[in-house]
């Protein structure tokens, strides 16, 4: 009786707990909107700056609140606010991208190694390992050694590390599917190779893939920043937070706010990204 | 504790019929007027809407309903594991306390000390990190005892099997494992909830059978919970018939099979299959789907479906009254009017199959065909043998079923002639054009989740207009009787039925020459698998497919089939016509089938053993470690025991030295 107990449990469990889950799922469609909040936020960048972030637009170095600067001004008297929420503009639209490019290489080569199967398969999967094991830090620097330093250049280099997760993560999910019955009976019903992986499997991966894309945005915009603090990311004068961020480390000590504002503008992005990310798997894969 | 078979068994009445009269006034548990409520996406499910029941000291009380007519409900409710959160009146009481409303760790003493339990799937309900003799033990008290208790359900050499972990078992034996700990410590009630549903025919008697001793042994009472009336008027001593959480009929079993009272027990009756089904007609299926608890009927909750309703039958639910003497049936029509007046409906609903014309040539041919898996990885690499050697012809418009037990290789042959898989050795050969279309097990599964209805039916449509697919995919759905809208339905807001019915528009949405079953009807419920195996031969006749036809069940192949091919480890033991084979099987293992097959009224008879392993399948007959009838030659290495004719007509062959001597 002893062990046969929680699985009685399990059994009814289900029908208990949906009243908290009306309350969850409340809360994480908020948390998942963030995701369109900061897009449209960056989007509106032109907007939402009171200045131009390359320009000069007061005396240099004036503290947060003083000579209509909400957040401050630099060195040269640009506008902080402005400079950070250009900065975030910049780092946000890269993670997506690298995020984008990754779910579209990563994807194909899940999927057809998945779907595949056998030494294809394998093939794919052993360069996927290979990939994964570089270090994205070195190669970066690489990259921009050999083609010069530039955001582009940078986010090639983090793309190249960054796919193989996805590749990962999709085979996993077609090799799974691929053993369900829906799929021999597609292959009974007339379907082709592609047709398959396409209609009777891709669709089926769709989720796990958007969960870790979303979980992802907010480690990426780390990963960035910290690259962009080491020197590779868009040269000056262009707004970014982590050059901003090494560029002022020198005013730290008397004029804080130039080189903080934009750490702590790397930090809200992450978070955000975090929040709406643990939304977004709430919402696919409830429990 | 150590009393449990001992002087235990002076307490015990054996003989079922005295058990109903003498125990009478004593009962291990009663329920009075129980509602069970569960709350789910903001609806009320009413699981339970007001049932009263006494167990009787010493008695097996088969409990049948369909699927969600609320009987596992009812067992948990014994158990008092209900979830707390269920919304629960009435009483549930055992050993003088209420189950349903007492506190935690008075239900637990009450379960520990009165109550066992034994669930559907034994895997779930052990431990897999733990040897199966520590679990028992842990329950039993001693290592001893529960090495003593492992002996007395039946396992062979339990001393060996103490240290075997759950997995290493095979169904029937992990079966057993969970009945030694439910009876450990002598409960007066197990709660045995499906015990038999996840096991093979043979399997399954085994343990109906010891279940039935057990209680003879020891004196408790049994509460079986089965939704298969045939199978628990075999073992019961009452059966009580459950719909929609109410109670639909009581009674001795031997009442409620001669004298069933409530129409929903008559269609139980009649769309269950037995050996004695009539061939020639189409099944008697009860129409309609389960109700939805969500929305309960305001009358009889079986009134959409009933031949009888009236207007009557709408106000309230009926209660059930007392019809004989121990018999209560819950209906408004007048138990004598029932049988009669249902008589009238069911003669014309029964409908003659036509006579098939013969056709000389064959759809499918297989010749020797053989196949094997690679199983284990590295250097434990072994080779299981599926099929070894398989001879079978289906002719144009014949329907062949394949009966075997789990593992016997049914769904592998299967499997090869769909092109699903490859095979080793032999030949065979499919007549076109187009390839077979299979119907599977698990229905749901087979449908693409994110699909709609008609984008999976459409598949099959290609190179046409996109109105003509869509009559055509709605025409498909009228054939197997769903209505058009069906079509923009995804898989998930289907039921079981509807499911199993939109997988048979699929593969006969253009007509394939042959249209291969897996156990279709295996994952339904008794009144729904008549109907699916209706419409399979409806289908077959309609459009003049041949069917090869995947099942365990001997009384399910005998009314589908027109040819039963009998398997044993990877090879036809037995082929002939579904008569012969039924009535005079020849070959040992047939007999065996056959004697197992649930049958009301009569004492299953239990095969000894399980299948041999098909990674050494024994030399000589494979069947021999179990044969009743093996000879010494029967293990002889060198025997190769061939498919031979059995009469002159060629057309019965058996593979067994002694079936043709
Ligand atoms: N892909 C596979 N790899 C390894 N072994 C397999 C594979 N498919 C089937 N087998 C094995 O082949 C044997 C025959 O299996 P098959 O599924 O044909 O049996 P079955 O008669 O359909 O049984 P059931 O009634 O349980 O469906 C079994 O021992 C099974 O474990
Ligand atoms: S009460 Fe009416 S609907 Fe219900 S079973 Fe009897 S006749 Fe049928
Ligand atoms: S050959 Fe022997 S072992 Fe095999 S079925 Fe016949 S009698 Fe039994
Ligand atoms: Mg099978």
């Amino acid at each position: 009786m002893a062990i046969a107990e929680p699985v009685a449990r399990r059994a009814l469990r289900t029908t208990s707990r949906r009243k908290t889950r009306n309350l969850e799922r409340k809360a994480s469609v908020a948390a998942a909107s963030l995701f369109g909040v900061v897009t449209l936020a960056a989007l509106l960048a032109p907007v939402l700056s009171p200045d131009n972030p390359l320009m000069p637009a007061g005396a240099p170095l004036l503290g947060p609140g003083k000579g209509g600067f909400l957040l401050g001004s630099d060195s040269i008297g640009r506008d902080v606010l402005s400079r950070v929420l250009y900065g975030m503009r910049t780092s946000w639209f890269a993670a997506l991208g690298v995020i984008a490019l990754g779910l579209l290489i990563g994807g194909v080569i899940g999927l057809v190694a998945g779907a595949t199967g056998g030494w294809v398969d394998n093939v794919l999967m052993r360069i996927t390992d290979a990939f994964l094991a570089l270090p994205a830090p070195v190669l970066a620097i690489a990259v921009v050694a050999a083609l010069g330093p530039s955001l582009l250049h940078t986010l090639v280099a983090v793309s190249i590390v960054w796919w193989p997760f996805y590749a990962r993560i999709v085979r996993g999910e077609i090799r799974n599917l691929a053993a369900r019955p829906h799929v021999e009976a597609a292959k009974l019903a007339g379907a082709g190779r592609l047709r398959i992986a396409v209609r009777h499997l891709l669709p089926g991966a769709v989720p796990a893939a958007l969960v870790t894309a979303s979980l992802d945005i907010g480690n990426l915009v780390l990963t960035l920043a910290g690259l962009s603090f080491l020197g590779l990311g868009q040269s000056a004068p262009a707004a970014e937070l982590g050059a901003d961020t090494a560029r002022n480390l020198s005013f730290l000590l008397q004029d804080w706010w130039v080189p903080v504002m934009p750490g702590i503008g790397v930090l809200v992005l992450a978070f955000i990204g975090n929040i709406a990310g643990d939304g977004v798997r709430n919402l696919i894969e409830p429990d | 504790m150590h009393l449990a078979f001992g002087p235990a068994a002076e307490k015990t009445v054996t003989d079922p019929g005295a058990s109903t009269s003498e125990a009478q006034a004593i009962e291990v548990a009663s329920i009075e007027d129980l509602h069970v409520t569960f709350r789910r996406s903001g609806k009320d499910i009413a699981a339970l809407r007001g049932v009263s029941l006494d167990i009787r000291r010493g008695e097996i009380l088969g409990l049948v309903g369909e699927s969600g007519s609320g009987k596992s409900v009812l067992g948990l409710a014994l158990l008092g594991l209900l979830d707390a959160r269920a919304d629960v009146r009435g009483a549930v009481r055992v050993a003088g306390r209420d189950m349903a409303h007492c506190d935690q760790s008075a239900r637990r003493e009450v379960r520990r000390v009165h109550l066992g339990a034994v669930f559907q799937d034994p895997m779930t309900s052990l431990n897999p990190t733990m040897r199966v003799g520590r679990q028992v033990a842990e329950v039993a008290g001693s290592k001893d005892e529960a090495e003593r208790l492992l002996g007395a359900v039946g396992i062979p050499d339990p001393a060996s099997r103490m240290d075997a972990f759950p997995h290493e078992l095979s169904g029937g034996l992990r079966q057993r494992v969970m009945i030694a700990m439910a009876v450990a410590g002598n409960p007066d009630l197990i709660v045995a909830d499906e015990p038999t549903t996840a096991l093979d025919v043979t399997v399954q008697a085994q343990v109906l059978t010891l279940l039935r001793s057990l209680r003879d042994e020891i004196g408790c009472s049994v509460l079986l919970i089965t939704h298969d009336l045939g199978c628990a008027a075999q073992v019961a001593d009452r059966v009580a018939v459950m719909y929609a959480g109410r109670l639909a009929e009581l009674g001795s079993s031997a009442e409620v099979l001669a004298r069933a009272s409530h129409p929903y027990t008559l269609a139980l009756l009649r769309s269950r299959l037995s050996l004695a089904s009539d061939r020639t007609t189409s099944l008697l299926a009860l129409p309609g789907e389960v109700p939805n608890p969500a929305a309960p009927e305001p009358g009889c909750a079986f009134a959409p479906r009933c031949d009888l309703a009236g207007p009557a039958c709408l106000d309230a639910p009926p209660p059930p009254l007392e019809v004989r003497p121990g018999h209560l049936s819950a209906c408004v029509v007048p138990a004598v009017e029932v049988t009669s007046r249902l008589a009238e409906v069911v003669r014309a609903a029964v409908v003659p199959h036509p006579e098939r014309e013969p056709h000389n040539d064959d759809v499918v041919t297989l010749y020797r065909v053989q196949k094997s898996f690679r199983v284990g990885a590295g250097r434990t690499t072994r080779r299981l043998q599926a099929l070894r050697g398989v001879n079978l012809t289906v002719g144009r418009g014949e329907s062949v079923a394949l009966v075997g037990e789990s593992g016997s290789g049914k769904s592998t042959l299967l499997r090869i002639v769909a092109g699903l898989e490859s095979f080793d050795g032999g030949k065979l050969e499919v007549a076109g054009p187009d390839c077979p279309q299979m119907v599977f097990q698990d229905a749901g599964a087979s449908l693409t989740p994110w699909l709609t209805v008609g984008e999976i039916i459409g598949e099959r449509l290609r190179g046409i207009s996109r109105a003509e697919r869509a009559a055509k995919v709605a025409q498909a759905l009228a054939h197997v009787g769903l209505p058009a809208e069906v079509a923009k339905a995804k898989s998930a807001q289907l039921s079981g039925g509807q499911r199993q019915r939109v997988s048979l528009a699929r593969a006969t949405v253009v007509a394939p020459s042959i249209l291969l079953c897996d156990e279709p009807t295996s994952a339904l419920d008794v009144s729904l698998a008549a109907s699916v195996i209706n419409l399979i031969g409806g289908l077959r006749r309609e459009l003049g497919m041949s069917v090869l036809f995947v099942t365990h069940d001997l009384s399910v192949a005998r009314v589908v089939a027109d040819r039963i091919a009998v398997m044993y480890l990877g090879r036809i033991v037995e082929v002939g016509d579904a008569d012969q084979i039924t009535s005079q099987p020849v070959h040992p293992y047939t007999q065996a089938l056959m004697s197992a097959v649930p049958d009301m009224g009569r004492e299953p008879v239990a095969l000894r053993g399980e299948p041999a392993s098909p990674l050494a399948p024994p030399a000589g007959c494979a069947f021999h470690s179990r044969c009743p009838k093996a000879i010494d030659d029967c293990g002889d290495a060198l025997l190769d025991v061939r498919l031979t004719a059995v009469d002159r007509s060629a057309h019965h062959l058996a593979a067994c030295i002694r079936a043709t001597a």
